[in-house]
């Protein structure tokens, strides 16, 4: 209102005819989309990095608290046993089917051209190298990593981790380094046991279902064998135990929200687990074989 | 707690155990590694060992016996190679060692042999005869793989290539015209050929029945012949053919003389005919040169003003002799002293 009491007139002045104007360009729905977008890559760049930051200081944590022997040393065995031994009898069973598949797989794919020996050749190098540390990795991911943070993600709304605190433990000394220890330790094993009876199963497979000898297969899995395969392999696998165990505790450690917020920590730390180990896959691929060519 | 924690420390313990163990013999089984199995070492050496590897297998007459433990490269550009063989193994007389790709997928092997036994090739006889001469050594020989054999049969492949593009060079439209020209020629050629021929063997047919006849007619006229001959003899039984013998002699003579003669004459009118001939060749030179108006004649005879000039010298030549002859002293002028 103005001063004689009249309600004020706002003139709002019209700009010329074919001026852009500002305002309604601002609120368009082009620039709505555009700025939705920038927002998402914000968030996903902040996201990115911060996680990577968070996951860089919590690993020099991990690292940090590994001096502190006694509290974690007690536990390694009882965490191996369950992440590792009790982890056999799924890397078996996968590499078994690994093994027929693969050797049904070869002989289809291989040419008249090429011998059928080549299949021990294949079977050998993709299970070495390749299947058995990553498929039992992603298994393991599931498994051990969903276990980890169900299990530290409990302790944590249950407030177990602060009470552990409050009690002068370090609970990345006392949580996190045997498991990860452990798990380090026993990926390899469980990843060689699935080597070993996927190249078995692969063999008999290719004796009972296809027209091979043993000595033909035997020829093919010698042809180009190295012991650089098995030794890349496990080092590959160990890489993913404990990249998988780092990422279990993160997301227990990180749990928020009651039993709700446990469950999510468990999805969390399968998925984080599962994306690290095939970025790590890669990053190994890169470093241990570019360049390398296949001798005999 | 105690019980559960050692039972862990067990399975654990048990696990890592366990598949190291069986990790282990299954590379070393796959390696054939021969933990402590005694084995006989060799040593050959070639110029080029190709593509053989350390760990490839050596076999002696089709059966492994080894495998290759070691290559080296050596002085004087030999490669050293270190086989390993089965302690039982026995090699053939005059060993040798063959280096070869034994499948199309890069798999070599080396071959133990013996040096008679080598393959009929000259090239690979010359790398054993090579790399023979040392007592501790054997000879070694890389044969071509199926890659080096594709790179000489790339290079034979472009060779014929060079020559078809030049033969396509060559080969035009206008050289295939004039080839299909030559070959319907010949086609032609060889239809009146094969006419001509025909025509030929039926005058070959028609002479032979004329020679026939004309043996018949000789036969005839031998028969007259001896019947002549036989009324000769009774002539000269007579003298009188001497007589006439005689004469024929003197007349043959004198004709013989009268021949010598003419051949005499006929070989001057020859050589005076050469020299004739000659004459007219010269006479013609001389005539040719004349019509282009080369030499003194020919200038004479085409260019008028050298005619004229000479008829002027002539006319003062003729006044000069008549002053000369008129005036002799003013021409000659004799002093002594």
């Amino acid at each position: 209102m103005n001063a004689s009491g009249d309600d004020a007139v706002v003139t709002v002045p019209v700009p010329p005819t074919g001026l852009p104007v500002a305002n309604s360009l601002a609120t368009s729905r082009p620039a709505r989309l555009l700025g939705a977008i920038g927002a998402t890559a914000r968030t996903l760049v902040t996201a990115l990095f911060g996680g990577i930051g968070r996951a860089w200081f919590f690993t020099r944590e991990v690292v940090r608290a590994t001096r502190v022997v006694s509290d974690w040393r007690p536990h390694v065995m009882e965490h191996a046993r369950v992440l590792g031994v009790d982890s056999l009898p799924i890397g078996i069973f996968l590499a078994v089917f690994t093994g027929i598949v693969l050797a049904l797989l070869a002989s289809y794919s291989i040419s008249d051209l090429v011998p059928l020996y080549f299949v021990g050749t294949l079977v050998q190098k993709t299970v070495t190298m390749e299947l058995a540390p990553v498929l039992t990795g992603l298994a393991l991911a599931g498994r051990v990593g969903a276990n980890i943070a169900a299990q530290l993600g409990t302790m944590r709304v249950t407030e177990q981790v602060d009470a552990l605190e409050t009690l002068a433990y370090d609970p990345l000394a006392y949580l996190v380094v045997p498991r990860v220890i452990a798990s380090t330790v026993m990926f390899p094993v469980v990843v060689g046991a699935a080597m070993l009876v996927g190249l078995t199963s692969g063999w008999l497979a290719s004796i009972g279902l296809l027209d091979l000898t043993t000595p033909q297969f035997l020829k093919g899995v010698r042809l180009f064998f190295e012991t650089f395969d098995v030794r890349y392999g496990l080092v590959k696998s160990a890489s993913f135990g404990c990249a998988v165990a780092l990422a279990g505790c993160h997301a227990g450690l990180a749990t928020r929200g009651g039993a709700e917020g446990v469950g999510r920590a468990a999805t969390r730390a399968v998925v984080l687990g599962a994306i690290l180990i095939l970025v790590l896959d890669a990053i190994w691929a890169l470093v241990w074989l570019t360049g390398k060519t296949l001798t005999h | 707690m105690t019980t559960s924690r050692a039972r862990n420390d067990v399975l654990v313990g048990l696990s890592i155990v366990v598949v190291s163990v069986l990790l282990l013999a299954g590379v070393l089984w796959l390696r054939q590694a021969d933990l402590g199995r005694e084995r006989k070492r060799l040593v050959a050496r070639t110029r080029d060992v190709g593509s053989l590897q350390v760990g490839n297998p050596v076999v002696i007459r089709g059966v492994r016996a080894g495998t290759v433990q070691g290559i080296a490269l050596g002085g004087d550009g030999w490669v050293a190679i270190d086989l390993k063989l089965d302690r039982e193994v026995e090699l053939p007389p005059e060993p040798a060692v063959l280096l070869y790709a034994s499948s199309l997928f890069g798999e070599w092997q080396a071959m133990v042999t013996s040096v008679p036994a080598l393959p009929a090739d000259r090239a690979l006889q010359s790398q054993i005869r090579d790399a023979a001469g040392r007592r501790d050594t054997l000879p070694a020989a890389m044969v071509p793989d199926i890659a080096q054999l594709t790179a000489v049969a790339g290079r034979i492949a472009g060779d014929v290539a060079n020559v078809a593009e030049r033969v396509r060079v060559a080969f035009d439209d206008t050289a295939a015209f004039e080839l299909r020209g030559t070959i319907r020629d010949f086609a032609s050629l060889s239809r009146e050929l094969s006419r001509t021929v025909t025509a030929q063997s039926k005058n070959l047919d028609r002479v032979s029945g004329d020679a026939a006849v004309a043996m018949r007619a000789l036969r005839a006229a031998t028969d007259n012949v001896q019947r002549v001959a036989g009324r000769v003899d009774s002539t000269t039984s007579r003298g009188e053919l001497a007589a006439i013998v005689a004469d024929v002699q003197r007349s043959a003579k004198d004709i013989l003389t009268a021949a010598e003669q003419v051949k005499s004459i006929a070989g001057r009118l020859d050589r005076t005919g050469g020299d004739l001939e000659r004459a007219i060749a010269s006479a013609d030179t001389v005539l040719a040169r004349v019509k282009r108006g080369q030499g003194t004649l020919g200038l004479l005879s085409t260019d008028s003003s050298v005619y004229r000039n000479t008829d002027s010298l002539l006319i003062e030549l003729r006044a000069l002799v008549k002053d000369v002859k008129a005036n002799p002293k003013r021409y000659v002028n004799v002093r002594i002293f």
